[in-house]
């Protein structure tokens, strides 16, 4: 008896978006090192930052979806990380991107984004997730802002207390009108 | 193209060690809620569990290998978690066993742990293991030395800074001798 966990791969004009590997952990420790991490829950330590990197694994088995890499197709690079994620204190799934340094400024996280919430619809009927996003954080503002999300009323406050906005994506019906 | 993961289940005379599941979840919050898990990491909260749960899943993707949940066969209910583990900064792989509030004094961590280690040598290709033991822990090391193990120095994890005592498990070689 086995307990099997399948992960696709997405393609964009621009990104692929597969499953995590090992050889991602370092770019990714250095970006939640760094001060870009702070809106989400870093900068942290490389301990920290392989929890959370197993755990982005784990949520596809625990879940059935999960969090991409973001590999630049052009170069094979890994830009960033994005997908949907329903943490367990989190009241439902939201739907989640981050930018390595110096990948920001090209709408690869907008790309990324569109591809992982198609799926989520399609492949899970997830339809009009949410991101949460702290106040601060103004390029993930303004792209949820692009991705057609409105701001709800009333914040969320994670367990260690960081207080984050909730956004809402557009259903399905709306985004297609 | 897609990424596809398969976690075996194993069993023993009394045990069953299988993937962790969602429902595994409120168990293993409630056990690394509390003290007794300064040892291992803990004590988390709620937040921190749910992303060691799905850590202790993401594992077995980075590295082939990872640690299961140990089920009471008799009534199904989960006791413990155990298997390899290697964390980024860990020394190299080790054993790991953990068993859950009023679980202890049955030989159920000797027998998962004899299951685990058997597989790391015969499935996972390992050679030797070692277990990482906090050196107040006297319940774990009477548990190692159960399994054959000797103690062999220190560890010093190099971010964090805590402390742990390494025991050398018989090597694959010896067990098959």
């Amino acid at each position: 008896m086995t307990t099997t966990v399948v992960i696709p791969t997405l393609e964009t004009e621009r990104l692929i978006l597969r499953a995590l590997r090992l050889d991602d952990f370092e770019p990714l420790a250095a970006f939640y090192a760094g001060p870009r991490a702070r809106f989400i829950g870093g900068p942290m330590t490389r301990q920290q930052a392989w929890t959370k990197f197993q755990s982005f694994l784990g949520m596809w088995a625990l879940r059935g979806y999960g969090m991409f890499a973001l590999e630049e197709r052009a170069t094979g690079s890994l830009v960033g990380r994005a997908g949907l994620q329903w943490h367990e204190q989190t009241p439902e799934p939201e739907m989640a991107w981050s930018l390595l340094d110096g990948f920001e400024g090209r709408g690869y996280a907008a790309e990324a984004a569109v591809a992982a919430r198609d799926h989520a619809f399609e492949a899970h009927g997830i339809d009009a997730p949410i991101s949460l996003i702290d106040a601060a954080n103004a390029p993930s503002l303004a792209l949820a802002r692009r991705l057609g999300c409105v701001r709800e009323a009333g914040d969320f406050t994670y367990a260690d207390g960081h207080v984050v906005q909730v956004w809402r994506h557009p259903a399905r019906a709306t985004a297609a009108a | 193209m897609t990424f596809r993961l398969e976690i075996p289940t194993l069993e023993t005379q009394r045990l069953r060690l299988r993937a962790p599941r969602p429902d595994d979840f409120e168990t293993f919050a409630t056990f690394f809620a509390a003290p007794r898990t300064e040892y291992i990491g803990g004590p988390k909260n709620r937040s921190d569990s749910w992303w060691e749960l799905a850590g202790t899943l993401g594992m077995w993707a980075f590295r082939g290998f990872g640690m299961w949940m140990v089920e009471e066969k008799a009534t199904g209910a989960v006791i413990g978690r155990v298997g390899p583990w290697a964390p980024d900064g860990w020394p190299e792989p080790e054993i790991g066993w953990s068993l859950f509030e009023g679980r202890e004094g049955r030989g159920y961590a000797t027998e998962a742990a004899l299951e685990a280690r058997d597989w790391a040598y015969r499935t996972a290709g390992w050679t030797t293991a070692i277990s990482l033991i906090a050196p107040q822990n006297a319940a774990s090391k009477a548990v190692a030395t159960r399994l054959g193990c000797a103690p062999e120095g220190r560890f010093v994890h190099p971010e964090e800074g805590w402390e742990a005592e390494i025991w050398r498990h018989p090597s694959a070689a010896e067990l098959s001798a």
